[in-house]
């Protein structure tokens, strides 16, 4: 029989696509167009050719980064809301980077440096927490506006092009690309590092000590103190990764997608990451399906607004509906729990 | 004594008939009946952890019970939320005040009363008239910042006159009070329940409880397992009532052990934080290798306090720890766990263990930081189940492999996990804070099993418990604890359980033997 958690997870994820879907689909009605034709329009445009599929694989990879972000932190049971804010420090850092050495040096100088910059701009979050015990929630998430602001005022002022017109930088110099690894697409090697990412993170937590404190400190902070465990360290040092992972996708966006950073650089991807990593349920290789799943709406949806008539923001809204019922659904099964321990618990004394 | 009595005797004022409650994880109350009449002074006595404030925060609508009617002179009655149990004269006193510290204690009392306008001089003096009534030295102008805990209790007291409850429950309201300041309250209690009030007073100091009781409910374990009238009973039958569960025969001979030299050695260990009651107070004494050295006491009496502080968790303000002659005093859990102490926590579920993950990953909890299952950090998973494995055998323990949830495990297989890791993995100290508690006669067997083994394997041992039984059938001497402060340390020979649980109640040495 499968585990009760499991079949929980499975079930309740199933009902929030659905209920995203059902709920998108009644505001379909009210253009009155048909929901299941623009559905089925929907599913085919996914796969029409090749191109369509590699751009699959382009969305899912910034969102692979960010639902990272949040699963790493949510293990030790804190909550970084700001993977959005720590995704524009990381962009800045590889404009930054690959405006200044416009050489192939400067994709593994980007990574590194994109890495240390938003994982430091995460890691005060943590630093806050575990000195003052602050909300690491509110802080994650007022730091994200700091972040974007720092970005528009970047834009306009060192970074901006060199005609002075729009809030965006210089085109970046073709050697700084992130090169492709399927021609005829734009699938770049962003993708392959995410992948590589979310495997580290999944051996880090489930095969090392350092991980295993981290679960350990996420489950039971007390036990853990007693057995040696500093969480106040623990949560420093995952707030840095956790940021650090969310600044990644800055340099797969920046270097393999966009070759530029300008003004309001893919404003979603930090709640998307969220939402993500709850429908995996934090494991890091169910977020990179769960980041294909949503990769395939998003590349699906645009061409379906296109085709169909229907404005493409139906498909944001389709996102968010399906966001807010997986999100949802995580307190719904954790009552499913509780109420299941308590049922144990009176039968067991009747 | 009492002066007033209800009308119709056979109905009680309030009435709590078969309430149950659940958490989570935990039963708080089963089938719980009791009831209180006017004019009556109710002691709610037990351990902590018993039920009592539990079943209280029912009938005060901060819990809903699973099961269970709560009746006001006959008449059922339903309490979802405090408004409603203060529409019926309750009120209720937590341990912990809730009282806004920036603001007048005339703006505290009349915080969720005050509609629209408010008529702030006449408010203060209202407040001051009734403080005067009752002899309350509070001055209602002033901030709450400036009062004394004692003051601040008057305060909490003056908000529930305020609001003319007829039912006050004060919960462990004498833990944070001087002597003069429990006196006065005492007072307090006597007058206010004079004029046809009930009071209902949870706590678990037997003085206090013979002091201004008419009637006691001891409560253990989330039941009531005794209603007494306080001129039918005594201390000593109470602290039995209280702690006392069936007393089995031990089939462990103790081993007659010389001890060896001093392990560890605690002086003048003292934990007071600011402002409050000490914690612990002037705690001296020594545990040899080769002996059981037990803490004896009711529960709630510094006992967790001092394996907090030996362990590293909790600082001490004064007062020195050293072990096997290393000054310990200041070092952090982790290096005290690296010198080699081991603690079986009270409390499993929160310091023991982590119930989500695996028995293996609860084996390797203590074991993170030292290379026994790890190369450069990486997990030997292998090696991790195979010592798991032979521990779970070794000691008895009912699971389906170390890959089982902690939380699959019942109580009992749980302990014996911990018992297990904490023996094989940690050195020549061992707390063990309750082992027992809560276990069945097997797996109690299995632990005291494991307990002398220990002695024998020349360990130093410190065993906290409240039962009498175990203290006798296991320790070379005992340290009675009261109040955070040692009543006497005896050799268990020159003890019976007579004279313990006198020491235990708060009788000095001298007066006990």
């Amino acid at each position: 029989m499968m585990d009760k958690k499991t079949r929980d997870i499975l079930i309740t994820n199933f009902f929030a696509v659905v209920l995203g879907l059902l709920l998108s689909g009644f505001m379909i009605l009210f253009l009155k167009k048909n929901p299941i034709q623009i559905f089925a329009l929907l599913f085919s445009s996914m796969f029409r050719d090749g191109y369509t599929i590699g751009e699959i694989f382009v969305k899912a990879t910034p969102l692979i980064f960010t639902a990272l972000a949040f699963a790493f932190t949510f293990k030790a049971s804190l909550f970084n809301i700001g993977a959005q804010g720590q995704f524009y420090i990381g962009s800045i850092t590889a404009v930054s980077v690959s405006l200044l050495i416009p050489s192939p040096v400067a994709i593994p100088l980007a990574i590194i440096l994109s890495f240390i910059t938003s994982g430091l701009w995460g890691g005060f979050i943590g630093l806050s927490k575990a000195k003052f015990k602050a909300n690491e929630f509110l802080i994650s998430m007022m730091s994200t506006y700091v972040a974007l602001n720092l970005m528009n005022y970047l834009l306009r002022t060192v970074l901006m092009e060199s005609k002075g017109e729009y809030p965006q930088t210089e085109t970046l110099a073709r050697s700084t690309w992130l090169f492709k690894i399927v021609p005829h697409t734009r699938l770049h090697f962003g993708f392959i590092l995410a992948i590589l990412a979310a495997v580290t993170i999944w051996l880090i937590l489930y095969r090392t000590t350092f991980g295993f404190r981290i679960r350990a400190v996420g489950q039971n902070k007390e036990a853990a103190r007693m057995s040696g465990v500093n969480p106040e360290r623990i949560y420093i040092i995952t707030f840095i990764i956790s940021g650090g992972l969310a600044g990644l996708a800055g340099v797969t966006e920046v270097n393999g997608v966009q070759h530029m950073l300008l003004q309001g650089f893919n404003p979603s991807i930090g709640a998307l990451g969220i939402g993500i990593a709850i429908l995996a349920n934090g494991n890091p290789i169910g977020i990179i399906f769960a980041s294909i799943l949503f990769g395939a709406l998003h590349v699906g949806g645009t061409i379906m607004g296109q085709l169909s008539g229907v404005p493409s923001s139906i498909i944001n809204l389709m996102e968010g509906f399906v966001m807010v019922f997986v999100i949802i659904s995580y307190y719904v099964r954790r009552k499913w729990e509780v109420s299941r321990d308590k049922k144990l618990l009176i039968e067991g004394t009747i | 004594m009492v002066s007033f009595q209800g009308n119709d005797m056979s109905t009680p004022f309030f009435e709590l008939r078969n309430i149950s409650k659940y958490f989570a994880k935990v039963i708080a109350n089963k089938d719980v009946s009791l009831s209180v009449e006017r004019g009556e002074v109710l002691a709610l006595l037990g351990e902590n952890g018993a039920g009592k404030s539990t079943c209280m925060k029912i009938l005060y609508g901060l819990y809903q019970a699973d099961e269970g009617q709560i009746y006001k002179e006959g008449e059922l009655i339903t309490i979802k939320t405090p408004r409603d149990a203060i529409h019926h004269r309750i009120s209720m006193i937590q341990q912990h005040f809730s009282l806004v510290s920036a603001h007048t204690v005339t703006e505290n009392i009349i915080l969720g009363n005050a509609k629209g306008r408010i008529d702030w001089k006449k408010a203060q003096q209202d407040i001051q008239r009734l403080a005067d009534r009752y002899g309350f030295n509070v001055d209602a102008g002033k901030k709450i910042q400036d009062l004394t805990v004692g003051e601040q209790q008057k305060v909490e007291i003056l908000k529930s006159l305020y609001l003319d409850a007829n039912l006050l429950i004060m919960d462990e309201p004498t833990a944070v009070l001087t002597p003069q300041e429990i006196d006065t309250l005492m007072e307090f209690v006597r007058e206010y329940s004079s004029r046809g009030n009930a009071v209902i007073f949870i706590t678990h100091k037997l003085k206090e409880v013979m002091h201004v009781a008419n009637r006691i409910i001891v409560m253990r374990s989330g039941r009531v397992h005794g209603n007494v009238l306080k001129e039918e009973t005594n201390e000593r039958e109470l602290s039995r009532m209280m702690i006392e569960h069936t007393m089995q025969e031990l089939d462990t001979a103790q081993a007659a052990g010389k001890p060896g030299k001093v392990s560890l050695s605690v002086r003048s260990l003292t934990v007071a934080p600011r402002r409050e009651v000490p914690l612990l107070k002037n705690v001296t004494f020594d545990i040899h290798k080769g002996e059981i050295f037990g803490i004896a006491g009711v529960s709630g009496n510094g006992q967790l306090e001092l394996c907090m502080t030996l362990c590293g968790a909790m600082k001490s303000t004064s007062g020195s720890v050293h072990l096997d002659d290393q000054d310990i005093t200041h070092l952090s859990i982790r290096k005290r766990i690296a010198l080699g102490m081991g603690y079986v926590p009270s409390d499993r579920h929160r310091y023991g263990m982590v119930m989500d993950m695996s028995l293996s990953e609860n084996m390797l909890l203590k074991a993170s930081y030292f290379s026994t299952w790890n190369r450069n950090g990486v997990v030997n998973r292998k090696k991790l189940a195979e010592t798991t494995s032979s521990i779970l055998k070794h000691y008895d323990v009912k699971a389906s492999g170390p890959g089982a949830l902690a939380r699959e495990l019942s109580g009992g297989n749980q302990q014996k996990v911990i018992v297990g890791r904490e023996v094989e993995f940690c050195g020549d100290f061992i707390i063990f804070d309750q082992p027992t508690r809560g276990l069945d006669l097997g797996a109690i067997n299995n632990v005291h099993t494991a307990i002398l083994k220990e002695k024998k394997n020349n360990k130093a041992i410190m065993l906290v418990s409240t039962e009498l039984s175990e203290i006798f059938a296991l320790c070379d001497r005992v340290a009675v604890f009261y109040k955070g402060e040692i009543q006497g340390i005896f050799r268990t020979s020159e003890l019976d359980s007579q004279k313990i649980g006198l020491l235990m109640a708060g009788y000095t040495h001298q007066e006990v033997i």
